[in-house]
C-alpha cells in the first residue's frame, strides 16, 4: 500500500480524475473530501463490504419454497410517500 | 413495466422491455449487468430479481413498505442524477430478502435496489441514512 503524508487542506489526485482532500482533522477522526466522476462510485468500505457479503448470501434459486408474510404485515399499505411498490407499478399480463 | 407471470423461468419467452440494466451490477456481482423482475402469483408479495443469463440465480425481493411503513432511505443526489429520477414515482424500490431456514427470513434495509421504471435502469444504492437501517431486519413470516 502506498502511504503518503498530507496536511490539513492538502489533496491527492488518483488517475487524473479523482481528488481526495484532507478536509478536517480532529484527534483520530479525519474528514475526507472526495471529488470523483459518477463512473467511480465512492462508498465507506465497511458498509460496502457488508452489503456485498449480504448479497452473496442472499443469492438463491427461484425454485425454493417461499415463506408467507404474516397477515398483519400484508395488511399495511402497499405504497407510501410516493414510493410505489412493485405490485402497484407492474401491470400483469393475463 | 411488465413483470412476467411465469410458468417456469427456464421456459419463459423474454421480452426485451422487461430487462433491467444495472450498469454497476449489484454489490458483489458487479459483472452481472442485466436482470429481469419476475412475479409469480402464488409467491406474492415477493418478486425475483433474476440474472438474465443465469436463469437459476436470483435475488428474492419485496417492497420494504410492507415491512416498515415509515421506511425512508435518503437517495444521494449523485444517485438521483445517475438514475435520472425526476419525480419519486419514477422509482421502484425493492429490497433483497435472505431466507434463513426454519421459516426465518430477513430483509436488507441498508442497501435498497432502486429502479427507474421509465428507463429500466437500476442501481443498488447506499442511502445517506444507511446507518440507521439494518442489514438483517427480521421479516415476519410464517
Amino acid at each position: 500500500m502506498l502511504i503518503l503524508s498530507r496536511k490539513r487542506g492538502e489533496s491527492i489526485v488518483i488517475d487524473g480524475r479523482i481528488l481526495v482532500k484532507v478536509a478536517w482533522l480532529d484527534g483520530d477522526l479525519v474528514k475526507l473530501g472526495i471529488e470523483a466522476p459518477s463512473t467511480a462510485p465512492v462508498h465507506r468500505q465497511e458498509v460496502y463490504v457488508e452489503i456485498q457479503s449480504f448479497n452473496q448470501e442472499a443469492m438463491t434459486d427461484t425454485k425454493v419454497r417461499l415463506p408467507r408474510l404474516t397477515a398483519s404485515t400484508v395488511a399495511l399499505p402497499i405504497s407510501k410517500g410516493g414510493h410505489p411498490s412493485a405490485e402497484s407499478l407492474t401491470s400483469r399480463r393475463v | 413495466m411488465n413483470t412476467l407471470e411465469l410458468i417456469e423461468p427456464e421456459t419463459r419467452a423474454l421480452n426485451g422491455k422487461n430487462i433491467i440494466r444495472f450498469p454497476y451490477g449489484l454489490l458483489g456481482f458487479e459483472r452481472v449487468k442485466n436482470y429481469v423482475l419476475l412475479s409469480r402469483r402464488h409467491e406474492e408479495p415477493f418478486s425475483w430479481l433474476q440474472m438474465l443469463d443465469e436463469a437459476r440465480h436470483a435475488f428474492l425481493v419485496v417492497s420494504p413498505f410492507l415491512v416498515l411503513g415509515e421506511y425512508e432511505p435518503r437517495i444521494t443526489e449523485e444517485d438521483v442524477k445517475f438514475l435520472e429520477l425526476t419525480v419519486p414515482t419514477d422509482a421502484l424500490l425493492v429490497n433483497i430478502v435472505t431466507l434463513r431456514g426454519n421459516g426465518r427470513a430477513t430483509i436488507n434495509l441498508k442497501g435498497p435496489v432502486v429502479i427507474n421504471r421509465l428507463t429500466m435502469v437500476g442501481k443498488q444504492i447506499i442511502p445517506d441514512n444507511a446507518t440507521q437501517y439494518s442489514l438483517n431486519h427480521p421479516l415476519p413470516v410464517t
